[in-house]
């Protein structure tokens, strides 16, 4: 009996990824991009993170500063995901270019913010 | 009449000169001693002591002690430059000398010779003990020592001792060794031992003891064996120094030119050592000998010359000074390798020993510590023997300014390079985002 459901739940985990996996194929490229981009930054975040583990934080600003733009950029990109993508009903009136234009104004306003803070 | 006139001119200009040429601080021995006597027959007993102060270029005024005309000073201007004081038995100095006026002549800054001797007055006495020797109570004590007493026909009571147990130091003493036992018969002291500016320089043998010669012992004395000196000195604060000595009789020309055997040994010295002893330590009393100067203190940053104001954390700075040592004529470059600075505020926080370049100069560089406020350069040189040195220079030292913090922390680089490639990152993406069908 319980070995049944130990390999159902596998079967079942399996599952969910091939379905994951064919349904993300699907995507439009522009969106798989941006993607990879969050992707990049979040990584950049969490080696900044071990880092500062283990020397410890005695530029804290730096760190906050090397940190923040880090997952600023993540949330920015996030916000222009969800503008751009069709299947979003909610901001199916907004053309595209304006969210691209306000992803542009705020990351200039966010490493504006970062340099300076980085001392 | 124009020849008194011319007279009194030549001897007028010939008495400043002879003023001029008094103690000084270019030439720290002293010149003029006044030399106070019982009676004169003293100075023909110890014409040898005297002549050899003489031939070093001493003027030794002989007065006698109750001579109603004494004077230290005249408006306020000491006289000599130190004092001998061979009248053991003096009960009341005439003039204007007493033991206060004495004590005031040594506080500032010349130099004593007492000698007692059996019999010694209170008033002698009084002067001893202010100056950190104490004599034996007991009027008529004498120091005896049954083991190490002179060999000699006429006495047979044992108070004519002979010691050897000098005192270990060339500068005091000089540096040939004096082979010969010295002879003496006097009274005894003890010197506190807490008391770190008077040393013995001559003590007697452990079998030595202060009592009268003439009485049967009743009670164990008071005074025994090696803590009783026979011959002492003291170097004050202000650098005078003091020669006291419990006889009068080792200063004369008898006990110079007698030889000596000291008892329970079988070799017999020609010449006994105090010429040579006493030669030296007048000397030294008369810093001829162990006188010290520091000049020139001067510090400065690494690569630059003028003294700055002020020194900031972590900056390098160089110090030096120059030490020279009197040698009776001229000033020498004094060498040693035990000279240390200390940059103290409170307490040291650097202490570094200054290296010689063998002529008289010593230096040493340093980083100023990472503390901030008012440091002092200070060295502080005392030896046996020499003169104490304690020099001072006040230095204030800041922290950074705000501009002189370093510019780019290493430890910060990955967040500086994790926040440039988030900006070339967002460059690239709009690029590629644009760009792409």
């Amino acid at each position: 009996m319980g070995r049944s459901t130990t390999t159902t739940t596998t079967k079942d985990a399996q599952a969910l990824f091939h379905s994951l996996r064919t349904a993300y194929v699907a995507t439009p490229t522009n969106l798989k991009i941006i993607d990879l981009y969050i992707v990049f930054a979040i990584v950049t975040a969490l080696i900044q993170g071990v880092y500062m583990a283990l020397v410890g934080s005695f530029p804290f600003n730096s760190f906050l500063s090397g940190v923040l733009s880090c997952v600023g950029t993540a949330v920015l990109a996030v916000c222009l995901r969800i503008q751009v993508n069709k299947e979003n009903k909610e901001f199916k009136d907004l053309p595209p270019e304006r969210a691209f234009a306000d992803f542009v104004l705020c990351n200039l306003v966010l490493h504006l913010v970062i340099m300076n803070f980085l001392g | 009449m124009f020849g008194k006139l011319l007279s009194t001119l030549l001897i007028s200009f010939h008495l400043f000169a002879i003023l001029c040429v008094s103690f000084s601080e270019e030439n720290p021995t002293d010149r003029r001693v006044l030399v106070l006597l019982e009676d004169f027959a003293i100075k023909s007993s110890h014409s040898l002591f005297f002549k050899s102060l003489e031939t070093r270029g001493f003027d030794l005024d002989f007065k006698l002690a109750d001579d109603p005309k004494l004077a230290l000073q005249r408006y306020g201007k000491y006289l000599y430059d130190a004092v001998i004081l061979f009248s053991p038995t003096i009960d009341r100095f005439g003039g204007s000398i007493d033991a206060a006026s004495l004590l005031e002549f040594v506080d500032s800054g010349h130099d004593l010779i007492l000698a007692a001797d059996a019999s010694a007055s209170e008033l002698i006495r009084e002067i001893a003990v202010e100056c950190g020797v104490d004599f034996d109570e007991d009027p008529a004590a004498l120091v005896i020592d049954h083991m190490s007493y002179a060999v000699s026909e006429t006495e047979e009571d044992h108070t004519l001792i002979a010691s050897d147990d000098f005192i270990q130091s060339e500068v005091i003493l000089g540096s040939t060794k004096i082979e010969a036992p010295v002879l003496f018969k006097g009274i005894g002291h003890s010197i506190n031992p807490a008391n770190n500016l008077v040393l013995t320089v001559l003590s007697a043998s452990p079998a030595a003891y202060s009592a009268n010669p003439k009485s049967k012992l009743s009670n164990p004395p008071t005074l025994t064996g090696s803590a009783i000196s026979l011959v002492s000195i003291v170097q004050a604060r202000n650098n005078a120094r003091i020669l006291i000595s419990g006889s009068l009789s080792m200063f004369s020309n008898r006990f110079f030119r007698s030889g000596v055997q000291k008892a329970g040994t079988t070799s017999k010295h020609e010449k006994c050592g105090n010429e040579q002893f006493l030669t030296e330590l007048s000397k030294w009393v008369f810093h001829e000998s162990g006188h010290l100067k520091a000049v020139n203190v001067k510090h400065h940053k690494v690569g630059e010359k003028d003294e700055p104001s002020m020194y900031r954390i972590k900056d390098d700075l160089d110090y030096s000074v120059e030490v020279y040592e009197w040698s009776g004529t001229s000033w020498e470059p004094y060498l040693a390798d035990d000279l240390q600075v200390q940059f103290y505020m409170m307490s040291p926080y650097v202490l570094k020993t200054l290296s010689t370049d063998q002529k008289g100069l010593y230096y040493t560089s340093f980083k100023v510590p990472d503390v901030y406020g008012v440091f002092q350069f200070k060295v502080e040189y005392q030896r046996l023997g020499y003169t104490s040195l304690s020099l001072s220079k006040q230095i204030p030292v800041r922290p950074f300014r705000h501009n002189e913090y370093e510019r780019f922390i290493p430890a910060a680089y990955p967040y500086y390079g994790a926040s440039f490639s988030m900006m070339s990152g967002f460059f690239i993406f709009t690029m590629v985002y644009l760009y792409t069908k």
